[in-house]
């Protein structure tokens, strides 16, 4: 941070780090006792200001020298000034993760932020998309973010202070890069490549790290691989078309095989070793974020969940300090609209709610002379939750309950703990956690009982009953629905929700838990745009085509997917690109501009082969008199820019039909719309 | 370097540098601020990317308090979940992309007096009531509901403070061998304890029998620990507070005259065919502003849109930045109907302000013969004249400078600025300001 810190400064700072030690290490451990597994988390106390432009830098203390910071911190500042807007936490994903502290905060929001913190480093350290971006090292569990967020930005400060190198031109240079930061391949593991072409299959890494440290000028690398590079250059003019398969990443393919565009000499040049660099560089970022981009929902919901349970349920506020909190915690989730903490924490408690539901009646449909046809009527409800309510010794723990605590059963109890309560040594009234194992705390919380959930276990549907009943592995038997009860795993829920955590992205988490009774409940619809008014209108309301809607704003980045399809178009060594077709057509204005940019990163003329919609202005005409929507044609479209101007041309239908998708339809529109 | 240096190449981008994103930028607009409330558009660069059809793409929406029925105009789409690029989506940032910020014109008007370094003090015309103002004055009589009893309280604690004494010490003073109340007296006036003669005979007495408990003084001293009264009041909370009648207030309110501060503001448009977009731009520009500076100052403001060529109009806020006529140019027809829709704002109970805006050109001597006679007129607080012409002078664009020769440079009443650029919005929108807070002083 530019900012030096006068003494006064650091030493306020450390009195507020030093009355958060206690919260920070205790949060640990109530986090891990409840199953979390983060990273480490090492925690800063920063001013307003320093907040400000962590979150302008999206959440690093160093990147490189670009004016979209300047923009975020802009934009930062105003938000924080002219509408009062606090923030209260940024943490980063790294390995230890970094998290930030407002010192401004209560103490009450200190807290929450940093149980939520430790939720969001749990996730980042077990979600397999998070995994994507370290799989490839060699090292698994290092991230070293900060550590290549803070390289980056020397390497680019010295290629922007460099005589030989025009600053703008770098500048100019990132944000081509960026205009392609979401056309990676988000899905594969991410390969590092060098700082030149060449194969990097064999070459481990840690290997091409090392390279860097040794501090090789470009000539010398470039002549250890210049056989190499050779022979692959030559072995690629041998080829007519490739890549073999459709290449999402072109990021990576124009890094490969793209040339920059000498004005001067009018024709394609090798790329300057900086160039190349820097491509490396933003596509590593790019690749970096994209797990948070792909899971936000999950991971908002996720930290917003964790710290309920701690702040609210395990009452880690203290007393004086829950109102405080109750407020924090309205602010974040009353937002509105589709906010990411209340509907991924809703899809987290549904996750919960529709295990330990199925958990129950799988053993009720155990017992003797109950079925899936007449469970409703023969089971009172209310008295299985009687049942299932936390025992009193579980449920409030004093220190003069510890020998209530002593008889529960064995699982439930850490016993040695329990004894240094006994000796005075651990605190019961503030942390009675201390004292219970997961299974102790997942009983404690036991989500179908607590009052807001009380109803979740009755609205089962006759569907989902027949659909457990039918598909039960009946390898038990009960005389009653107490026995039954007696083998209730009290954990399944959260089980369940940290496989979830593990496996889940945004997409797959959403089409799989956002039910029909949450779409319907929150009032969603689908709105479409109608060529005959000029305007949007409600579409549905319909729960398959608000999911739909959804879905199709987080798959692929809510972007449309194109890949590179040849490399050596027209025999010319031009690039061809596809639109993959989903029914919904492009932005063409700015996929014209996008091509531009594309253009600079390739050297020579590129394409794009796309279908869009197209209406003629009678059948519009007729549509409007007739209050109906015009039924738009499908057409294949070639963009094309050689460096000079656009061109766009119709194309027969069968060169595009490969990029068209038969089976899916973001479409909602009702046949009888506007009628 | 650093985040400065980025801000700085930020401000710069499509401007002063990198015109080859100048077309990326949002500036948002002005309009479509509610009464009440402000949104600033804000400068957002947005690089260009692959991305769907905004209208093809559609959207989700949430109904407030029910689903609406299919079919309903659904106006501008709402921010989708999915939205913003980059690192926005960090955990733990909240809020998505916004063009504007909003604000309330209060605020607006504060900000701007920070930045500029006004002090517009708006002036109350009109006295709309006399009203209770808060209860602040004190009386030694009352009703009890208005006993100002933390002050009562306050001033008991202090008497307290000053009277009271570590009896318990004292006490055990009385206890030692031979001791005469004198001495016990003494020693204690020598300690500043306030504490009476009296009392120290009665204690006396009292512990008579436990006398030679202690042998000398300093015995006492080193063995009976003090408490102040402070750490007393600790212990024993304060329970026993001597509350005096002489220490009773009464609260009674102040009357405040209360002057409504009404302002009216007139805002005259050129809408001539001379007019073209970059010039209407920059009138919005300078003019938006000033509304919601005045909006924030007063307690009640109106205005008044009017639009000209040759001929004068009235017409809604809505309409008044948009609109576009082929025809000439007579200034002084705005002037005209401004004098007329101004006889419903008496100057007596209102503040006005009349502000116009046009690219200089007038029809000839219209300027001198007509408008200037006009603008001394009618009486205001402030007439001011925005000169917007992107490409410099043309040669017989001369409002303004008519103006400026006939009123002179340092005039109270009345500004001119010129504005040829969005950069010399602020300048303008400061020469017009401060020439009214000048004539406030």
């Amino acid at each position: 941070m530019s900012k030096t810190n006068s003494n006064a400064d650091r030493f306020r700072k450390q009195a507020i780090a030093a009355d958060l030690a206690e919260p920070v290490a205790e949060a640990r451990n109530l986090a891990q006792t409840l199953g979390l597994e983060p990273y480490p988390v090492k925690y800063w106390i920063i001013d307003y200001d320093e907040m400000n432009e962590l979150i302008a830098y999206g959440g690093f203390q160093s990147r490189y020298p670009h004016w979209r910071w300047g923009m975020q911190y802009d934009r930062q500042q105003k938000q924080g000034q002219y509408t009062g807007g606090k923030a209260f936490e940024i943490v980063n994903n790294d390995n230890p993760a970094h998290a930030f502290l407002q010192e401004s905060n209560t103490l009450a929001d200190q807290k929450a932020v940093i149980t939520h913190v430790e939720a969001h480093s749990d996730f980042f350290a077990k979600n397999e998309w998070f995994g994507l971006f370290t799989g490839g090292q060699s090292d698994e569990a290092q991230v070293n973010a900060a550590a290549m967020l803070e390289r980056h930005a020397r390497a680019i400060d010295e290629y922007m202070s460099d005589p030989e190198i025009d600053r703008a031109e770098v500048e100019k240079w990132i944000d081509h890069c960026l205009s392609l930061e979401d056309n990676i391949d988000q899905h594969r593991v991410f390969e590092r490549r060098l700082d030149i072409d060449g194969p990097t299959e064999e070459i481990d890494e840690d290997l091409a790290e090392k390279l860097d440290e040794l501090g090789l000028s470009e000539e010398i690398k470039g002549e250890v691989f210049d056989e190499e590079w050779l022979e692959k250059l030559e072995a690629e003019d041998g080829q007519v078309t490739f890549p073999e398969e459709p290449q999402k990443d072109i990021l990576s393919f124009v890094r490969e095989h793209g040339k920059q565009y000498d004005a001067d000499a009018g024709r394609a040049v090798e790329m300057e070793p900086w160039q190349r660099d820097v491509l490396d560089m933003m596509r590593a970022e790019a690749y970096y974020f994209a797990a948070q981009k792909m899971t936000k929902i999950m991971n908002e919901g996720w930290a917003a969940y964790w710290e309920s349970t701690m702040m609210t349920d395990e009452a880690f506020a203290g007393d004086d300090e829950f109102l405080n909190y109750a407020d924090h915690m309205a602010k974040v989730l009353g937002s509105g609209g589709l906010n990411p903490y209340s509907l991924g924490m809703e899809l987290w408690e549904y996750v919960e709610n529709t295990t330990n539901r199925r958990e129950v009646l799988e053993r009720l449909l155990r017992v003797e002379g109950i079925s899936w046809r007449n469970l409703t009527d023969v089971v009172d409800f209310d008295d299985v939750l009687e049942t299932l309510e936390p025992p009193a010794a579980l449920d409030s723990i004093t220190v003069d309950t510890l020998e209530d605590v002593a008889e529960l059963p064995d699982e439930w109890v850490d016993h040695e703990a329990l004894e240094r309560a006994r000796d005075g040594e651990i605190d019961v009234e503030k942390y009675p956690w201390k004292v219970l194992t997961y299974e102790g705390l997942a009983r404690r919380h036991y989500s179908l009982v607590k009052r807001q959930h009380r109803g979740f276990l009755s609205r089962v549907s006759q569907n989902e009953l027949e659909r457990i009943g039918r598909y039960l592995f009946d390898d038990a038997r009960y005389d009653s629905v107490e026995e039954a009860l007696e083998d209730v795993d009290f954990s399944a829920g959260w089980d369940r929700m940290y496989d979830v955590r593990e496996s889940h992205n945004d997409v797959t988490f959403l089409d799989e838990f956002l039910t029909e009774e949450f779409i319907t409940e929150n009032n969603y619809f689908t709105y479409e745009h109608s060529k005959a008014t000029g305007q949007f209108h409600v579409a549905s309301d319909a729960a398959e085509d608000v999911k739909k809607k959804l879905l199709l704003q987080f798959t692929n980045f809510g972007k449309p997917t194109i890949a590179v399809y040849d490399g050596n178009y027209n025999n010319a060594n031009e690039l061809l690109l596809g639109h993959q077709y989903n029914g919904v057509m492009l932005d063409l204005g700015k996929a014209k501009e996008t091509l531009k940019r594309i253009f600079e990163l390739w050297g020579r003329p590129v394409n794009l082969l796309t279908i869009v919609k197209e209406v003629n202005e009678h059948d519009v005409e007729v549509a409007k008199r007739r209050n109906r929507e015009p039924e738009p044609e499908e057409r294949g479209k070639l963009v094309r820019y050689d460096g000079e101007e656009v061109t766009v041309e119709n194309v027969p239908w069968d060169e595009v039909e490969h990029l068209s998708a038969e089976d899916v339809d973001y479409d909602t529109k009702p046949d009888e719309w506007l009628a | 370097m650093g985040l400065k240096d980025d801000l700085e190449r930020f401000r710069e981008v499509g401007e002063q540098r990198r015109e080859d994103l100048a077309d990326f930028i949002q500036y948002g607009d002005l309009g479509g601020s509610r009464p009440g409330e402000i949104k600033i558009p804000v400068k957002i660069v947005s690089l260009p990317e692959f991305e769907y059809d905004r209208r093809d793409k559609g959207g989700v929406g949430q109904g407030d308090g029910g689903t609406p029925d299919v079919g309903q105009p659904v106006g501008q789409p709402q921010p989708q979940p999915g939205d913003g690029d980059g690192e926005d989506g960090d955990p733990g940032e909240e809020g998505g992309d916004h063009e504007y910020y909003e604000m309330d014109p209060e605020e607006f008007a504060q900000e701007l007096d920070e930045e500029l370094g006004l002090d517009l003090e708006p002036k109350g015309k009109k006295v709309i009531e006399e009203k209770e103002g808060p209860f602040t004055d004190l009386t030694r009589t009352g009703p009890d509901s208005t006993l100002d009893f933390e002050r009562m309280f306050k001033e008991g604690l202090k008497r307290k403070l000053a009277m009271d004494f570590d009896e318990e010490f004292l006490r055990e003073l009385c206890k030692v061998e031979g001791i005469s109340p004198r001495e016990v007296f003494e020693w204690a006036r020598g300690e500043n304890l306030p504490v009476s003669m009296a009392w120290v005979e009665e204690a006396h007495e009292e512990v008579a029998d436990e006398r030679g408990t202690w042998s000398s003084i300093e015995e006492v001293e080193a063995n009976v620990e003090r408490e102040s009264v402070q750490q007393k009041i600790r212990r024993e909370g304060i329970k026993h507070v001597p509350f005096r009648r002489e220490d009773e207030r009464y609260r009674y309110p102040e009357i405040i005259e209360e002057k409504e501060k009404n302002v009216v503001v007139v805002n005259i448009r050129d809408v001539s065919g001379s007019m073209r977009e970059k010039k209407r731009e920059l009138v919005e520009r300078t003019f938006t502003p000033l509304d919601w500076y005045l909006q924030g100052k007063y307690d009640n403001a109106e205005f008044v849109y009017i639009a000209h060529d040759a001929d004068a109009w009235r017409v809604e806020r809505e309409d008044f930045f948009g609109i576009r006529s082929g025809g000439g140019t007579k200034i002084s027809s705005a002037y005209e109907l401004a004098a007329e829709l101004l006889e419903e704002y008496p100057w007596n109970d209102w503040n006005r302000y009349v502000f116009a805006a046009g690219d200089s050109e007038n029809s000839s001597n219209d300027t001198e013969e007509r408008v200037i006679p006009m603008m001394e007129e009618i009486p205001a607080n402030l007439h001011a004249y925005v000169e917007t012409q992107p490409s410099g002078n043309a040669i017989n664009a001369t409002h303004a400078e008519e103006l400026e020769r006939h009123f002179g440079t340092d005039a109270d009443d009345v500004a001119v600025a010129y504005v040829n650029s969005k950069e010399d919005v602020t300048d303008a929108i400061y020469e017009i300001l401060s020439t009214e807070s000048d004539s406030d002083e």
